[in-house]
């Protein structure tokens, strides 16, 4: 059975489930010399923010059993800087390029998404469509992934992903700035992560990603003072794996729109329990730090994995769910 | 910069807790230069899960053009106890060489300055390559005078069997070996005048006070940084050193770890160990 890989996130197809998650990857170079950029689904920067942002005191990682906690405080060059030199080399690249937005107020985040907006030009399902990336149409910016979840810094981040009413309006305000596919990047960080989910789908986000990182903290009991400088940070890693499954499963059945699915995915059967689970889609974050080329063999995986189930599109995963 | 499946052509003891490994190098990955390091994934199994950075401490082309690169390393957690006890014969995932080592011979015969090579504890690795290096490029000869290799340790158990060169100053804190004293010690007291050159490597504490004696004493000096890091290629922004004054950080990772010495922060470094 010939498989159809692609994956439709609202405007976006996408030429495969399998991407890599924002802040595992810089902006796609560091990883150019490695591996066939060009096979990954898409690529989700590191996030952009109005301002260059310097990032958090060392100590900044620190691994955890099975996982690694990180409080880099959303280090990057800022708007400015990405657009003169991270853009040009984006569009560059045969994949679909989804920049992940971060800011401290909701004006921050629509001015990047604007500017971003402007230095991209137009773009058209064409120009996105699995493949066509890379070539003549690339715009570099085939969506955004807005970052309402970041546990690492002191204002916004976390702070708004935790209010249903302010993702709505955050989301709405953003859906009215551009045509690309707009994602929200959902936080495990709550009681209940059903009401945050329907917020983003009524705000008019093409998806929902989840999940970022889970607040966690590491004591050295040598020095008696947390093993990273800003206290607390974000645990990532296949230690968190069962977490982002069950939260995936529960925001698929409250949503129409689709869910991509991250937190500790190694490898393909962990990406299976993802698409199983109900997401559309997976993004490989922690693990390319273990193995640069863990997408590419978690896609491998999988694409095996439905041809010994007979299955023809990724879309087929998710109804096999329960049964056996 | 490339990762692959290296054989384990040795592991052995150095000194209690001290071991050199020895990998099967593959030559598309390039030749590494002292300062430059990989990183290992020592297991498959989910913890440890990160990989682990090591400087290079030799390279080596045989005559049969293949070629061989140790690094060594303290046996000290989890990881390393892992790699300890891993066999000749066995592969190891292996991504390298990475980052950016030190001046190259060329730049440091053009300063027509006397080289001084400082290590501190597991630091010794890339300080030995170094001056294998310049050995080989011949750099004594035409510099203002030989190389001076400075290396310390608690004790002298501490020690490893690493095969110094001639004219090493060894520096035991309890003075059971060699000089009694720190390596800062031996610099600032027993230390001849000259165009020294310095370029060091070694724990945190002792490279900012080395980097304040370089400033005191006017040395220009390169000094190899360790840190925490995920990646190693310069995404994941976790083995971030802070810049002076504090506005900014750089890398160990691509930055780095070879630093100028007023590049970074080196008493503020924090986290480095």
């Amino acid at each position: 059975m010939n498989i159809d890989p692609r994956v439709r996130i609202g405007p976006l197809v996408l030429s495969n489930p399998v991407g890599v998650a924002s802040g595992t990857f810089g902006y796609g170079a560091e990883y150019e010399g490695l591996m066939d950029l060009g096979r990954l689904g898409a690529i989700y920067t590191k996030a952009v923010t109005l301002e260059a942002r310097a990032g958090n005191d060392a100590p900044r990682i620190v691994e955890t059993p099975a996982g690694m906690l990180n409080s880099i405080g959303l280090a990057n060059p800022g708007l400015e800087a990405f657009v003169a030199r991270k853009l040009p080399e984006l569009r560059r690249l045969s994949t679909s390029v989804i920049v992940n937005v971060a800011g401290s107020s909701e004006a921050d985040y629509l001015r990047v998404v604007e500017a971003l907006e402007e230095a991209a030009g137009p773009w058209s399902p064409r120009s996105g469509a699995g493949g066509a990336t890379g070539q003549e149409g690339a715009t570099g910016v085939d969506g955004y992934e807005i970052n309402v979840s970041c546990p690492n810094v002191a204002h916004g981040g976390l702070a708004f992903g935790t209010d249903p009413a302010q993702v709505e309006r955050l989301t709405r305000s953003l859906r009215a700035a551009t045509r690309r596919a707009l994602i929200v990047k959902l936080t495990p960080n709550v009681a209940d992560i059903v009401p945050i989910a329907k917020a983003a789908e009524a705000g008019g986000a093409d998806a929902i990603s989840c999940i970022n990182t889970l607040v966690g903290m590491v004591i050295d009991t040598r020095t008696k003072r947390p093993a990273l400088a800003r206290g607390t940070g974000g645990l990532s890693g296949p230690a968190i794996r069962p977490v982002g499954v069950a939260c995936v499963w529960k925001a698929s059945r409250a949503v129409g729109i689709p869910v991509i699915g991250l937190g500790g995915i190694m490898c393909a059967d962990d990406a299976l329990q993802y698409l199983l689970a109900g997401a559309s889609a997976v993004q490989v974050g922690t693990a390319t730090f273990v193995d640069p080329r863990a997408a590419l063999k978690t896609l491998e995986g999988i694409l095996a994995w439905m041809e010994g189930e007979g299955l023809a599109g990724i879309g087929d995963i998710g109804a096999l769910f329960g049964r056996s | 910069m490339l990762q692959f499946d290296a054989q384990i052509l040795g592991n052995r003891e150095l000194a209690p807790g001290w071991k050199e490994l020895v990998l099967r190098w593959n030559g598309a990955a390039g030749h590494p230069h002292a300062g430059e390091f990989l990183t290992l994934r020592v297991s498959s199994a989910l913890d440890p899960l990160l990989r682990r950075p090591f400087a290079f401490a030799s390279f080596h082309e045989d005559p049969d053009g293949a070629s061989r690169a140790g690094i060594l390393y303290q046996v000290r957690g989890k990881a390393t106890r892992i790699l300890a006890d891993l066999g000749t014969g066995a592969f190891v995932d292996v991504l390298g060489p990475l980052g950016r080592g030190f001046p190259d011979a060329a730049q440091l015969e053009a300063e027509g300055s006397r080289p001084l090579l400082v290590a501190g504890g597991v630091g010794l690795g890339p300080i030995l390559f170094l001056a294998a290096q310049l050995e080989a490029a011949r750099i004594p000869a035409s510099a203002a005078g030989p190389a001076l290799i400075v290396a310390g340790f608690r004790n002298s158990a501490a020690i490893p069997r690493a095969g110094f060169p001639a004219g090493t100053v060894t520096c035991t804190d309890d003075g059971s070996s060699g000089y009694r004293g720190t390596v800062l010690d031996y610099l600032s007291r027993e230390l001849p005048p000259g165009n020294w050159r310095l370029m060091a490597c070694g724990p945190a504490p002792m490279l900012a006070a080395v980097a304040t004696l370089a400033r005191a004493r006017s040395w220009e000096a390169s000094l190899c940084a360790e840190q925490w890091m995920a990646c190693g290629v310069g995404a994941c922004m976790g083995c971030a050193l802070p810049v002076p004054g504090g506005a900014s950080f750089l890398r160990a990772c691509v930055d780095g770890p070879v630093f100028g010495r007023d590049d970074i922060d080196w008493g503020k470094e924090g986290g480095g160990r």
